[in-house]
């Protein structure tokens, strides 16, 4: 906090908000250069610059394979924990006291838990339900982790909610499904978004848990795992780079969609 | 939405003849399969509570206690998988292993220590950034100031490691450009070293100390600032006496969560990291790989780190969060 | 005729706390009736049982003639307009008044016809496919009243509807209230601890205070004719004045209050005297002049505080040591006055006797 000493704090801090910034785009940024790079291993400076890595990696089997299972377990993931996630939100909303302090408590506690243990956890129960490792155990490590961040990010947007368009739509004749759909579920509509948006990112993410479910058919991060432990080239850049555009698309496009409903 | 005729027939005017209406959820509701099977439950008091607690609680049951339940169950038992005719009984021998050799609490130590110098240094780095953002940007400003800051965390946990061996790596962007300078004729060995990790670990948590630190320190009202200037306090003081003891709930979530993840990380020391920086993770993991014999040591491993986490964690809350109230 | 609500020894208690104790209410079709008394006197709880939302712990409701006492919200044919509106955020104003249309099972058609019927009803047809956050706050409350009204319910329970509007919207909303249940014939019961809003809208004011009815009638006789302390001073300014019956007479009676004999009509009570008893005095009904008038009760006194209002000026008169007596007088009465010798007189008439048991607060 040296910033604040000087005379004018507040530029003081611009500065280093642009250094971290800066910070952390930068190794993002290098390994987007090496990617370009006209040379079969990592260094700098570049040279050449090529996009001949781009032409083998979009035809590599793959990798092409990895990014289709990547999605499908990001989708599965997305639609359970979403429903399960608005699920726990309604009953925590709908707890006093105790009650709700406990089931918040619980329902959070796979995002607490620290990964790796989340993780083995997770591999000795399935064995105890007799799942076998592979893709229903990927997508249950994967819902278990993103439910926590449905939950809150829902029951933030329910604790804004007025108490009294339940009781209106009750009063116009709904029972409590018909009033669950049509006014609560609209309502969360922005959270809801938000939240499934959050999962999509975090399991097509997720290395940890989907190391000790998965099968052999390897995940995106998976794959660049293998090949960065088996030796580096400049096709890991172009593969990291490609997942880096997809994901920040899907960001800004989901950042556009949430501010432009609450301006609303 | 459909267009009706738009003549005023039957004194409906134009504009309220152009409304639809959702009039299949009367027939829905109204309808025999619906009245009697889930628009009865609905009804009902007790159906009502069922609708609304029964998936949830057994969810939360099953899948959120029940892993952990599991693995307390198995790190006590003396054999694993149960064997037909075995017994397995209740034991602790599997926590005793972790004490007998230092093979076992050495990586358990250092998790611990990498995790803390992280918590500290992103503390310390993002704290202006977090305050920077929530209080000197103009609320409009806000949001695309955060962000830029949020963007590179979209990427992810494998790429982000990756991307940090561009710049640390023999023939990567820094040493590279320390020769060019002429500072160094030879790389400086920063990769594979408790360096790396430690950055690595830094780059890939400060978003878990941003956000919290952000919210709490954007809650401050700018009033109070005003106020205490007003009385005489320097921005020094202004920081000490106000800004820091009212965001220090978002110091404490901050930390607790950078903390629980630093612990929890498995993919940054294997590949940051050289054979003398071994983590506890790796430790845990190698239980794991072979014939599942191992399990119950490698569990009880697994509750011994998960225990010393959230001890840490709590007791940083008891000491630095002060009054026990949380709002979440 | 029938009435179309009927409260039959009703009590709810929350835990230790009784909310509602041994009502008993008819309220008849057509008519508006308000619900008066301070917060926690039981009246939105009164309403919140009448709507469905909450369960008498004893006793009946009756809607219609029909026992709705356990009849879940959504099968009554009440509709509640709620405080703050509670509009649905994500549905057009013509969406919202169809809610409850829809729900019913009434067709498109229909729908149309009655959603453009209301909205004409409170010319908002030009805001129909508006949403509730573009409108201002008096449009939300016609919105949310067209809502509530669209089922056509027996009853339309309005719970502090005007609370979240300014001074000025809320006299206006006042009178259009008024007109649109004159106009709909339909039975109002308003919730609110506004005494003004209660005397400008009601035929019936109902006054509950610690969960019980204190007294109910039209706005005229509660005022002029209060039962008990607590309707005196909730409703409107008054006098409340301490003192002994000395004498009875035909139908009057002679109290002493602060040295001064004042002659009441008795009213239904019959003092004797060495009761002690509340008079209650109007404070519009005190006249001021210089000299002593020709009225009944009169009295000597001083100015202590005068404050000019425009239509009125309200003076806090000194008689003897120290009683104070609140006046409300035309400006013109006193022009000219000198401040520390008045004369201030009521009619007997103007005062009435209340037991002094009652007048415990």
């Amino acid at each position: 906090m040296r910033a604040v000493f000087l005379d004018w704090p507040g530029l003081a801090l611009k500065s280093f908000y642009w250094l971290f910034v800066l910070y952390l785009f930068l190794p993002l940024s290098l390994m987007v250069a090496v990617s370009f790079k006209d040379a079969s291993f990592i260094s700098f400076p570049l040279g050449n610059l090529t996009i001949d890595w781009y032409a083998k990696v979009i035809q590599d089997k793959q990798f092409l394979d990895a990014c289709l299972y990547t999605i499908m377990i990001a989708a599965a993931t997305t639609a359970i924990a979403t429903v399960i996630g608005v699920w726990i939100a309604m009953l925590i909303g709908s707890l006093r006291g105790a009650a709700q302090y406990v089931a918040f408590a619980v329902a959070c506690l796979p995002a607490v838990v620290p990964g790796m243990i989340s993780a083995i956890s997770l591999r000795i129960f399935i064995t105890t339900i007799d799942l076998p490792t592979g893709t229903a155990a990927i997508i249950l490590g994967h819902v278990v982790h993103a439910v926590p961040f449905v939950v809150v990010m829902v029951l933030t947007r329910l604790r804004s909610m007025p108490g009294n368009l339940v009781d209106a739509a009750r009063d116009l004749g709904a029972d409590s499904i018909v009033t669950f759909f049509r006014v609560t579920l609209p309502y969360l509509g922005p959270a809801i978004f938000g939240g499934m948006i959050f999962c999509l990112l975090l399991s097509s993410d997720d290395f940890v848990r989907t190391f000790f479910l998965g099968g052999y058919r390897p995940t995106l991060p998976m794959l660049i795992f293998a090949r960065v432990q088996s030796g580096m080239s400049p096709e890991i850049n172009v593969m990291a780079t490609l997942v880096l555009v997809v994901t920040a698309v899907v960001g800004l496009y989901a950042e556009y969609l949430t501010r432009r409903s609450r301006i609303r | 939405m459909a267009v009706g005729t738009s003549t005023a027939d039957g004194g409906i005017p134009a504009y309220a003849a152009q409304m639809k209406y959702s009039t299949g959820i009367a027939r829905v509701i109204h309808s025999p399969a619906y009245r009697y099977t889930l628009g009865a439950v609905a009804e009902w008091r007790y159906g009502r509570i069922l609708l609304l607690a029964g998936v949830p609680v057994v969810w939360m049951l099953m899948m959120h206690i029940g892993p952990i339940y599991e693995m307390l169950r198995i790190s006590l038992l003396s054999s694993y998988p149960p064997e037909p005719g075995v017994e397995a009984n209740f034991t602790l021998d599997n926590y005793a292993l972790f004490f007998s050799e230092k093979l076992y609490w050495m990586p358990l130590l250092r998790s611990f220590v990498y995790a803390s110098i992280a918590t500290a240094v992103t503390l310390i780095v993002v704290y202006p950034v977090a305050y920077y953002v929530a209080k000197v940007v103009s609320p409009g400003g806000r949001s695309r100031a955060l962000l830029l800051l949020l963007a590179p965390f979209w990427a992810g946990e494998i790429i982000r490691i990756f991307s940090v061996i561009m710049l640390l790596a023999n023939r990567g962007a820094v040493n590279v450009l320390l020769r060019e300078i002429g500072l160094t004729d030879r790389p400086i060995q920063m990769l594979y070293t408790s360096f790396s990790i430690s950055f690595g670990l830094v780059y890939m948590v400060c978003l878990y100390m941003l956000l919290p630190l952000y919210s709490a320190i954007e809650k401050i009202p700018k009033s109070l600032l005003d106020a205490s200037a007003d009385l005489g306090a320097g921005p020094f003081t202004r920081f000490r006496r106000i800004v820091l003891p009212l965001s220090r709930d978002g110091i404490v979530s901050g930390c607790s969560l950078v903390f629980l993840t630093c612990m929890g990380v498995f993919a940054a020391p294997i590949l940051l990291g050289g054979p003398t920086t071994s983590m506890f993770s790796e430790t845990i993991s190698s239980f794991f790989h072979g014939a599942s014999s191992r399990w119950p040591a490698g569990a009880a491993f697994a509750m011994i780190m998960l225990a010393a986490s959230l001890v840490t964690v709590g007791l940083f809350m008891r000491v630095v969060g002060g009054s026990k109230q949380r709002t979440f | 005729m029938e009435p179309v609500v009927q409260f039959e020894n009703v009590r709810k208690s929350f835990g230790s706390f009784v909310a509602v104790d041994n009502l008993n209410l008819n309220i008849e079709r057509g008519k508006f009736v308000t619900l008066l008394g301070p917060s926690g006197c039981g009246k939105s709880t009164t309403l919140r049982m009448l709507g469905g939302f909450e369960t008498p712990t004893s006793g009946r409701i009756l809607l219609s003639g029909r026992d709705v006492t356990q009849v879940p919200p959504n099968r009554r044919n009440v509709n509640i307009v709620f405080q703050e509106y509670a509009l649905f955020p994500h549905m057009t104003v013509a969406k919202n008044i169809a809610f409850g249309l829809e729900l019913k099972g009434v067709d498109n058609r229909q729908i149309q016809k009655r959603v453009s019927e209301l909205l004409e009803l409170v010319q908002l047809q030009e805001f129909a496919s508006r949403l509730p956050s573009e409108l201002s706050g008096g449009q939300r409350q016609r919105v949310a009243l067209m809502r509530a009204l669209a089922p056509d319910p027996d009853v339309l329970l309005l719970d502090e509807p005007l609370s979240a509007l300014d001074a000025k919207l809320r006299q206006t909303m006042q009178v259009e209230l008024k007109a649109i249940q004159e106009q709909t014939g339909k039975t109002f019961m308003f919730v609110t601890h506004d005494q003004e809003e209660a005397l400008t809208m009601s035929d019936t004011i109902v006054v509950m205070n610690n969960g019980r009815i204190e007294q109910m009638g039209d706005p005229a006789t509660l005022y002029n004719r209060p039962g008990s302390a607590f309707v005196a001073t909730f409703l409107g300014e008054t006098n409340l004045l301490r003192s002994d019956v000395v004498g009875t007479e035909a139908g009057e009676a002679a109290v002493r209050w602060n040295g001064v004999t004042i002659k009441t009509s008795a009213g239904a009570l019959s003092p004797k005297p060495g009761d002690a008893i509340y008079v209650v005095l109007r404070p519009e009904a005190i006249q001021c002049s210089a000299h002593e008038p020709s009225v009944a009760n009169r009295v000597q006194g001083r100015i202590r505080q005068r404050v000019f209002k425009g239509n009125h000026t309200s003076l806090k008169v000194e008689i003897g040591d120290g009683h104070l007596l609140n006046a409300l007088v035309h400006p013109s009465e006193v022009e000219g006055l000198s401040r520390d010798d008045i004369w201030v007189g009521w009619p007997s008439e103007a005062t009435t006797l209340i037991p002094s048991r009652n007048a415990a607060s």
